[in-house]
């Protein structure tokens, strides 16, 4: 499983690099990231999946983007590349204007610390840690204190989950929605270039589930986070501005904030043609 | 997975058909225990072959004369070093399966939802044990028998003794063998005491794992513990007081040295979490060091009993070194000068052979600290890919399972150091204090100063570093091959 991980692909595109001056940033586009010409396979020979083929397509800055499909669809292979989780077999990936195909492991670690936010469907916690200590995790590992700045932000964060009185509570004391609120709060809390919520209701009783879509909505809407959110649930997508549809490994639809009977039929829709 | 599906609903059906059925042999832990198992057997035959050879030597020579007393001497000396080899090991094969266990709950959890009783799951846990227990018992017989060939071999080729009478098909040579096989099997059972508390519901309840440490579970184990402490305590410090009149006040304060070492054994899980506390804060506040001090307390018990081993160990060797020390100075000021170099001698090899008779039940603590840091690791993997993915780097995490191992060493190694002086201190005193050390011959009681030598101290220090250098190199190796991704794998 680690073994692609570690064995990261060579960029065979050294070559175009003077050209890349003449090329559009992301930030141009108002994008938070972006891929191009993203594919990635499992494997080799006769049993090689390929789990993405030639995906392009942009996170928009500033907007909350479910990404959605049936399971093998490839959407969370496409999401780990994004993050700096996983690498492609080929193609390229931005996060802001860095490109991460072609990073390092320890620029990636520093990458994701700093500059990506992430909220996992389950088990997303440090159980040796309180809530408090979770949320300050990206600011210990990077060896500093948050800012006065960002002090006020974790605080306002704090308050605004209903966190305050749970801050000294280890995980295993906390309930699935809280410590969801908790994953949250530390995703949000160093402000990173994107969020990148895998299923984060998937665990969840169907009122903490809208809890917490409603926070990720309101971290958008308010605060202008950019937050991308891997999912197969059609309520779940509909509190998302954009969704993206993908089916066995390519981007087949792009459509703008919809209700979730809309996107269940657009997803029925899709399962009948396949 | 594959042994879920074995046994479907059946009672521990113990005779392996199949050798699939053996597959678990391959788990985690299996192979440590294996070895655990084969170090303990094999120092007791060694040992068992080493001193009937001695016994032979002497008999050989008509100076020396009557053997039956340093026989006598030397079986109590085997019993001794082999039963705490064999203690200790058992010490750490229980703590290996309840760690095993562990990580096993929802396939113990999946059979008993299917049908199997606790009891039939807890029996099959135990059987394993003592397949594992015989498997090393035998390894370490058969190298055992290789070992004490060789030495015997390369004494008779040093000294040049000739044609002494021996053996190495000795019938007493099964006896630490099955000992061991028996014990570790008694260990795996004890270990094994986790699967009762094993709900079928676990196979299904959310994927969150329960991390809330295990103590407070043995109310009456910690009072007896207590109980022992006391009483040994006070013997101890009757056996100084009374060895102010008579060197035979060491007899008491022997038996109160056992009894509260004892107690320390048993009351490990009570007392070594303080001492980790204290060493984690050493550590300071970066989120490398926190991450590894709070791992080593995640398990308060599973972190004691790793530590315990390496704490009687260290305790052991430091009390013969500054006991011998001790005598020493003493001897010293008795004389009002340096004792004679032969004495000298005698006294630093009593202290080598002790101190490397007591190493053995070093190494089985350390092989038992390198298995449970792995298994450690293994069962955290998810955690660990979780960490990765938030932005803990790969040197990092090499960084927090290296200061995990150096966390609970340093414990042990203060822990041990602290309790040895302490012993050896009082074994010196209550042997001396009724001698004078006054030149003129006065006699009255004395108070002997606990000497603390130097090299043997340092040799302890740096075997425990060393060994866990050692005990880090596979924990480290696997927890650095932990993909972030995995914080999002499904199990």
């Amino acid at each position: 499983m680690y073994s692609g991980y570690l064995r990261r692909p060579t960029t065979p595109k050294r070559a175009l690099r003077s050209v890349e001056d003449m090329e559009i940033t992301t930030t141009d586009l108002g994008l938070a990231a972006r891929v191009q010409h993203l594919s990635r396979s499992y494997g080799t020979g006769e049993g090689a999946v390929r789990a993405l083929d030639d995906v392009s397509v942009g996170i928009r800055r500033g907007q909350f983007t479910a990404v959605m499909g049936p399971s093998g669809s490839g959407k969370s292979t496409l999401m780990h590349i994004m993050a700096g989780l996983d690498a492609p077999s080929s193609g390229r990936a931005w996060i802001g204007d860095t490109e991460v195909t072609g990073l390092g492991d320890l620029e990636l670690t520093i990458l994701r610390r700093r500059r990506v936010g992430f909220v996992f469907q389950a088990f997303n916690l440090v159980p040796t840690l309180d809530a408090l200590g979770n949320i300050m995790l990206p600011f210990d590992l990077d060896g500093r204190r948050p800012s006065a700045m960002e002090r006020a932000r974790i605080d306002g964060l704090i308050q605004t989950l209903g966190l305050g009185p749970r801050l000294g509570h280890r995980p295993h004391q906390l309930s699935g929605g809280q410590q969801q609120r908790v994953a949250i709060a530390r995703a949000l809390a160093t402000a990173p270039d994107l969020v990148f919520a895998d299923e984060p209701t998937g665990n969840l009783d169907s009122r903490s589930g809208r809890e917490v879509l409603a926070l990720l909505a309101a971290a958008s809407a308010e605060h202008g986070q950019s937050i991308a959110m891997v999912t197969h649930d059609p309520v779940a997508a509909s509190h998302a501005d954009r969704i993206l549809f993908l089916a066995d490994g390519r981007l087949v639809a792009e459509k703008p904030r919809q209700s979730a009977e809309a996107i269940s039929r657009f997803m029925l829709d899709m399962e009948v043609a396949a | 997975m594959t042994a879920v599906l074995e046994h479907p609903g059946s009672a521990a059906s113990t005779a392996p058909a199949r050798p699939r059925r053996l597959a678990w042999l391959r788990e985690r832990g299996m192979g440590a225990t294996v070895l655990v198992a084969a170090i303990s057997s094999a120092f007791g035959v060694v040992l068992i072959a080493t001193t009937g050879y001695i016994t032979s030597i002497v008999r050989a020579d008509a100076q020396l004369g009557e053997s039956g007393s340093i026989a006598f001497v030397l079986g109590i000396v085997t019993v001794v070093f082999v039963g705490l080899a064999v203690y200790i090991a058992s010490i750490v094969t229980a703590n290996t399966f309840a760690t095993v266990i562990a990580g096993r709950t929802r396939q113990i959890a999946l059979m008993r939802l299917i049908g199997a009783s606790a009891r039939s799951q807890r029996q099959r846990v135990a059987a394993q044990g003592l397949v594992v227990g015989v498997l090393g018992a035998l390894a370490g017989l058969l190298a055992g028998i290789a070992l004490a060939a060789l030495g015997i071999w390369a004494v008779e080729r040093m000294l040049q003794l000739g044609e002494i009478p021996h053996t190495l098909l000795d019938p007493a040579f099964g006896l630490p063998a099955i000992v061991v096989a028996l014990t570790t099997w008694a260990a795996a059972w004890a270990g094994s005491r986790a699967v009762l508390r094993v709900t079928p519901l676990q196979a299904l309840a959310g994927s969150v794992p329960a991390t809330h440490g295990d103590a407070g579970a043995r109310r009456g184990r910690g009072g007896a513990a207590i109980a022992l402490l006391v009483v040994g305590a006070a013997l101890l410090a009757l056996g100084v007081l009374a060895g102010l009149v008579s060197p035979l006040g060491v007899l008491i304060a022997f038996a109160g040295g056992v009894l509260s070492f004892t107690g320390i054994a048993l009351g490990a899980v009570m007392l070594m979490p303080p001492v980790l506390r204290l060493i984690g804060r050493l550590f300071g506040g970066s989120a490398t060091a926190r991450l590894a001090a709070q791992n080593a307390l995640r398990h308060p018990a599973r972190s004691s009993r790793m530590a315990i081993g390496v704490v009687m160990g260290v305790a052991l060797v430091t009390m013969f070194a500054v006991a011998l020390e001790s005598m020493k100075q003493v001897l010293a000021a008795e004389l009002g000068s340096e004792p004679p170099a032969e004495l000298a001698a005698v006294i630093d090899t009593v202290s080598a052979v002790m101190m490397a008779l007591v190493g053995v039940s070093a190494v089985i603590a350390a092989v038992g600290m390198v298995n449970l840091l792995t298994i450690g690791v293994v069962q955290r993997r998810r955690e660990l890919g979780l960490l990765r993915a938030l932005g803990l780097s790969n040197r990092q995490v090499r960084a927090m399972v290296m200061l995990e191992a150096v966390h609970i060493a340093i414990a042990a190694l203060v822990a041990g150091l602290a309790l040895g002086i302490a012993y050896g201190w009082a074994g010196a005193q209550s042997v001396f204090g009724s001698m004078s050390t006054d030149a003129s011959g006065a006699t009255g009681p004395t108070l002997v100063w606990p000497a603390v030598p130097l090299w043997p101290m340092a040799a302890v220090i740096s075997a425990t570093v060393v060994l866990t250098l050692i005990a880090t190199v596979v924990p480290t190796r696997l927890a650095t091959r932990v993909a972030p991704v995995e914080a999002l794998a499904a199990d």
